[in-house]
């Protein structure tokens, strides 16, 4: 193996197959650390064996359990465990790269068996809840041995100094911002429509607080559209709204990275009227690089993002008439629209995954200085040692 | 009998309880002498960029003098001196960089490229380090680890100051 080529081990706690942003992120980087030459190899929970990429390995399947506000796809156990333990003994890794290692899943379990260079990736933010005093005595031993800490947000950050006491490097997360800049103007999608890209039939997703401000945009833009593209039952969700609101949603599906950057070029307006549990807001950071007039609910990692309001327009979190009445100012205002739109695409390019990806990268070589390889942390006790194993 | 075993097993456990904490303690040990080597490696690596570029056309002769200065004294300094050097040597830089901005020359462009990299890596090194050391502080001052003198003869780490300028 040539010199400063490494084996990179990466952890991902949530199911592959679902879409996320974490796997998202994960996906990329393998990707990105893969065309750099190192080998890579990234361990997580999968539904099925087909249509997997070859850096992935699967840990078993993943079970659905209700955590910050959404359904968590994870994974963990004594098998979970074992087999984790036998992916760190057979990578010969130099160095692990864990995601979301404060949660009871495969990061966390590898976070205990391995020792030696690893690094975990915080990424999400919640309040301080009171539950931290009683699971901290046993998570932080474990975080503890995170050779260094990254977190994607300032407000990812600031959760693991509250609940953790430890601090972090911020990294956000990486978008391909040059594909995304290409999009084409298409008629079907563009004139006073109102696009959401998302799960969204989730509710802090907030795509109902639209569905609530909409009335009150419909009286002063009747022509109003709202294009929807993202997984989910477009009928279940429609069940309860008004027939009268109902025709103006239009719902695309799952569309494809192409389709994306075309729909980010040709809505007038992308909303993102989130509750909170967002940590960065990748998609909203994929909008910008699209080249859409951004309106965000006011949620610290939205206001960071949007540079308080610099790059986008910000509303009130969970006011619908503060959303409704941003939307039908920014209508009703060219020139603020695009100046919101070439803003908001330079600002954008900081995202790139080129930058993001070298700055993850230093992180890995200084956690990586004098610290040899990972191995499992069993081998390393002194009473192993001292009974001869 | 049965109380003879109860008392073993708490001594066992109390002991695995000991040992436990001890290897915490051992690993983060480890682990500021490592991020301190590794600080300390990329801090002689920008005193010797600095005074490449106090040599260069980049600087004006009173930023030479400057430069040249802080930086001898950055690698020279002994441990007590360090902070402070250090922190002379980021303020001098911070003046140029402010200042030196239409630069032609390709390789004086590369110079500054590579102090504005490095500075990056600095800042991530002091990060990881600052954090280290704060985590042994505060396992150190647990009551076991005191009390069974857990720390053994090592000394207790410290942050320096300039790293807190840095942050």
């Amino acid at each position: 193996m040539p010199i400063g080529k490494k084996r990179i081990g990466i952890v991902c706690p949530y199911g592959w197959d679902t879409p996320g942003g974490v796997q998202a992120h994960v996906a990329d980087l393998a990707q990105y650390l893969i065309s750099q030459g190192h080998y890579v190899s990234v361990l997580a929970p999968t539904l099925s064996d087909e249509n997997l990429p070859d850096y992935l390995v699967s840990a078993g399947k993943p079970i659905s359990i209700p955590y910050n506000g959404a359904v968590a796809r994870i994974l963990f156990g004594p098998i979970a465990f074992a087999r984790v333990r036998q992916w760190i003994s057979n990578g010969d890794f130099d160095l692990l790269h864990l995601h979301e290692p404060a949660i009871p899943s495969i990061s966390f379990l590898a976070c205990v068996a391995a020792e030696g260079p690893m690094v975990g990736t915080f990424h999400a933010s919640a309040k301080r809840q009171k539950v931290i005093f009683a699971i901290g005595p046993i998570l932080e031993p474990v975080i503890e041995k995170l050779t260094a800490r990254i977190a994607v947000s300032e407000a990812a950050r600031a959760t693991l100094t509250e609940h953790l006491e430890t601090d972090a490097v911020v990294v956000p997360n990486g978008i391909y911002a040059s594909r995304l800049a290409s999009g084409q103007l298409r008629s079907e999608w563009s004139k006073n429509t109102i696009g959401f890209i998302g799960r969204f039939e989730e509710p802090r997703k907030g795509l109902q607080l639209l569905v609530e401000a909409l009335p009150q945009i419909i009286s002063s833009v009747p022509d109003v559209r709202v294009l929807v593209a993202g997984p989910g039952d477009s009928q279940e969700f429609l069940k309860d709204v008004a027939p009268h609101l109902a025709h103006k949603f239009e719902f695309l599906g799952r569309i494809s990275e192409e389709e994306k950057a075309d729909f980010l070029h040709s809505v007038s307006i992308y909303v993102a009227p989130n509750t909170g549990g967002e940590s960065f807001g990748i998609i909203l950071a994929e909008a910008l690089a699209g080249g859409a007039a951004v309106v965000a609910s006011d949620i610290p990692a939205f206001e960071a993002l949007l540079g308080g309001g610099k790059y986008g327009a910000l509303f009130t979190s969970e006011d619908s008439s503060s959303l409704a009445s941003t939307i039908v100012d920014l209508l009703h205002d060219d020139s603020r629209r695009n100046h919101l739109r070439s803003e908001g695409k330079s600002h954008a390019q900081s995202f790139d995954w080129d930058l993001i990806a070298q700055r993850i990268y230093d992180v890995y070589e200084m956690a990586m200085v004098g610290l040899g390889k990972v191995s499992l942390s069993s081998d390393t006790r002194a009473w192993s040692k001292f009974l001869g194993r | 009998m049965k109380s003879l075993f109860l008392v073993i097993a708490v001594l066992a456990i109390f002991a695995w309880y000991l040992s436990f904490l001890a290897t915490r303690l051992d690993r983060l040990h480890h682990r500021v002498e490592t991020s301190w080597a590794n600080l300390d490696a990329l801090l002689q690596k920008r005193a010797a960029i600095a005074i490449e570029i106090a040599r260069s056309d980049i600087a004006d002769p009173a930023s030479q003098l400057l430069l040249t200065f802080a930086a001898h004294q950055a690698r020279d300094a002994s441990v007590k001196d360090r902070s402070q050097a250090e922190s002379s040597l980021t303020g001098a830089l911070g003046i140029l960089l402010q200042t030196a901005e239409d630069i032609d020359s390709a390789l004086e462009q590369e110079l500054l490229h590579e102090l504005i990299e490095l500075n990056q890596k600095i800042t991530v090194a002091i990060a990881l380090h600052v954090e280290t050391v704060n985590r042994t502080q505060l396992i150190r001052s647990k009551l076991f680890i005191r009390f069974f003198r857990l720390a053994g003869k090592a000394p207790l780490p410290v942050t320096y100051e300039f790293e807190a300028d840095v942050i």
